[in-house]
């Protein structure tokens, strides 16, 4: 543990992943302490201080009914947070549990189950998930629903073939031969040797997660107003620009930092647990 | 209750696949007393460690492998048995070792998390604390040393040889009968593998469990083993004690298998005759012609 602190230090690129997540994952979480005006995160009106350039104290600016811009950003951090780790909370043991039974009993529950991961996989993600979130209605769970389906399958294909080479090594015939059960064997000797390489494509995606929910409210198919969205707050600017500036590249900005922080810290944890091997 | 603790009588075996049925063993027979050390000799795929595969029922699962025959463990055919009884030997009757000790405990659990679980395979009931005061007892059995450090190391944190030890310790932690070792050892330096197989055989001495060898090295073999199968192309080629068979071998097969160890005291790599015909002769068996 302490190892990879260690190396997670030593390296910048890391700890400028460190400090980007931890200052998305900190804002998110005292939104309502840091946020000079929380209570802009709702349907609020103040058309006294409408569409304003950055100022003392709207240091991002304030949109076109007068909510501050920042105040705003930090409660979408908290949505978009929040979102990813349900959708990798729902999708991650799903994709876990069928590459697991894929790649350990082959045969054809290998094929059946690898070929439907297939399926989802040949429909382009967005796609998939707007034609989810059309059918439905537009709210927090079904985008949440709609980024899970497109998920599940790269956690499928991923712990499949970690499995298949996992499933040659001789501690897994070694606990076949003192009469391990299948369960056993999936669950408690190959799993936790799928975990590096699970924990590390999490944390790439919680960025991706959170990029694919912007886009799809960016669409205006994801979160309803009031409720902040970085996406849609990309959105709703996009068409004052460029004269309102501020209502679009703040927002853009945080999604930047919130992918590229992920992103950082993803590569580090690549970069340690495949040292550890 | 039979003479013999492992009876195997005209066990085949094929896969069959797109091309048609693949015949991997043609028909063997061969038997282990209690107590006996036998060792099954032959090259890389004549068909010795699915022999192995077979009696601890593992090929059985697979939907293509064709079997007949019959192996008795114990008096009992194993192909009459349920399913759960065959399972239910696989760890407290019949154990095994493997080639490569390293790859065969796995890296994420302690030793101690991996003994315990071997353990509990023999008794349900045992406690945490009974599991560990068995496991260093088990440890200090095969000479290892600080056995408490070795419980809470992960196998990638030991030696080859400790892994070695600790393998012989679990696979003998349940008092099994017979005990499978597939080419153990064959992973390690020979140095290590003299100080294993010198434990091995001193633990299955004393406790009595019989041991189906599995090797290539010749060596190895006349020291360790009673009786010796030689097995060439899924046939048992020649039978007898390790003492005649190494004194007189009278197979084609044997004979080349003896000439292709590179000796000691140099001569270089010997040759070694092209495969010939003779090598499928039928089986010599010592044995039936001493009691005949």
């Amino acid at each position: 543990m302490r190892r990879i602190f260690y190396i997670l230090l030593s390296n910048p690129l890391s700890v400028i992943g460190l400090v980007l997540v931890g200052t998305v994952v900190f804002s998110a979480v005292f939104a309502d302490f840091i946020a000079p005006f929380p209570s802009h995160r709702g349907a609020v009106v103040d058309f006294s201080n409408f569409n304003q350039p950055p100022h003392w104290p709207n240091i991002f600016g304030t949109d076109l009914v007068g909510r501050d811009v920042f105040s705003r950003i930090l409660y979408a951090y908290r949505i978009s947070l929040i979102l990813g780790v349900v959708v990798l909370a729902i999708a991650v043991p799903i994709g876990v549990t069928v590459g697991l039974a894929a790649g350990y009993l082959g045969g054809w529950t290998e094929f059946c189950l690898m070929r439907l991961t297939d399926v989802f996989l040949s429909i382009p993600p967005l796609v998939l998930a707007m034609s989810v979130m059309g059918l439905l209605e537009p709210t927090l769970t079904n985008g949440m629903l709609a980024v899970t389906t497109m998920w599940w399958p790269w956690y499928a294909r991923l712990v499949y073939n970690v499995t298949r080479s996992e499933a040659q090594e001789g501690y897994v015939l070694a606990a076949e031969i003192i009469g391990a059960s299948r369960l056993h064997v999936m669950f408690r000797e190959i799993l936790p040797n799928c975990v590096p390489s699970i924990v590390t494509k999490m944390t790439l995606d919680l960025g991706f997660v959170i990029l694919i929910a912007s886009s799809l409210s960016f669409l205006g198919l994801g979160v309803q107003a009031p409720t902040p969205d970085l996406g849609s707050m990309v959105a709703e600017g996009g068409n004052y620009l460029p004269d309102s500036w501020w209502l679009t590249v703040f927002p853009s900005l945080a999604i930047l930092i919130a992918v590229f922080g992920f992103n950082l810290l993803g590569d580090a944890f690549r970069q340690v647990l495949g040292s550890d091997q | 209750m039979s003479e013999f603790l492992l009876d195997i009588r005209d066990l085949k075996l094929g896969f069959k696949s797109y091309a048609g049925l693949i015949e991997v063993l043609h028909g063997i027979s061969l038997n282990i007393r209690r107590g006996e050390k036998v060792a099954l000799v032959g090259e890389s795929g004549s068909g010795k460690s699915v022999t192995a595969r077979i009696i601890l029922g593992l090929l059985q699962e697979f939907s293509t492998a064709r079997i007949s025959g019959s192996v008795s463990f114990e008096g009992d055919d194993l192909e009459t048995q349920p399913l759960s009884v065959r399972q239910g030997l696989r760890g407290t009757k019949i154990s095994m070792i493997f080639q490569d000790p390293t790859s065969s405990l796995n890296p994420v659990y302690t030793i101690g998390v991996q003994f315990q679980e071997v353990l509990r395979r023999g008794d349900v009931q045992i406690s945490a604390k009974q599991a560990e005061a068995r496991a260093i007892a088990l440890l200090e059995d095969v000479s290892i040393p600080e056995p408490e450090r070795v419980l809470a190391s992960y196998p990638f944190q030991l030696s080859g040889g400790m892994n070695q030890r600790v393998m012989i310790a679990m696979a003998l932690a349940n008092e099994p009968s017979l005990l499978i070792a597939d080419e153990p050892g064959t992973a390690l330096d020979v140095t290590v593998q003299a100080q294993t197989l010198h434990l091995m055989r001193d633990l299955v001495e004393r406790k009595g469990t019989s041991v189906l060898f599995i090797s290539h090295n010749l060596g190895v073999v006349r020291e360790f083993a009673d009786r010796v199968y030689v097995i060439y192309k899924g046939r048992l080629v020649e039978h007898g004690r390790t003492s005649e068979l190494f004194h007189s071998p009278r197979h084609p097969y044997t004979k080349a298998l003896m000439a292709a160890v590179p000796r000691i005291t140099g001569g270089g790599i010997p040759d070694i005759a092209e495969a010939t015909d003779a090598y499928l002769d039928p089986m010599i068996d010592h044995e039936a012609e001493a009691t005949s």
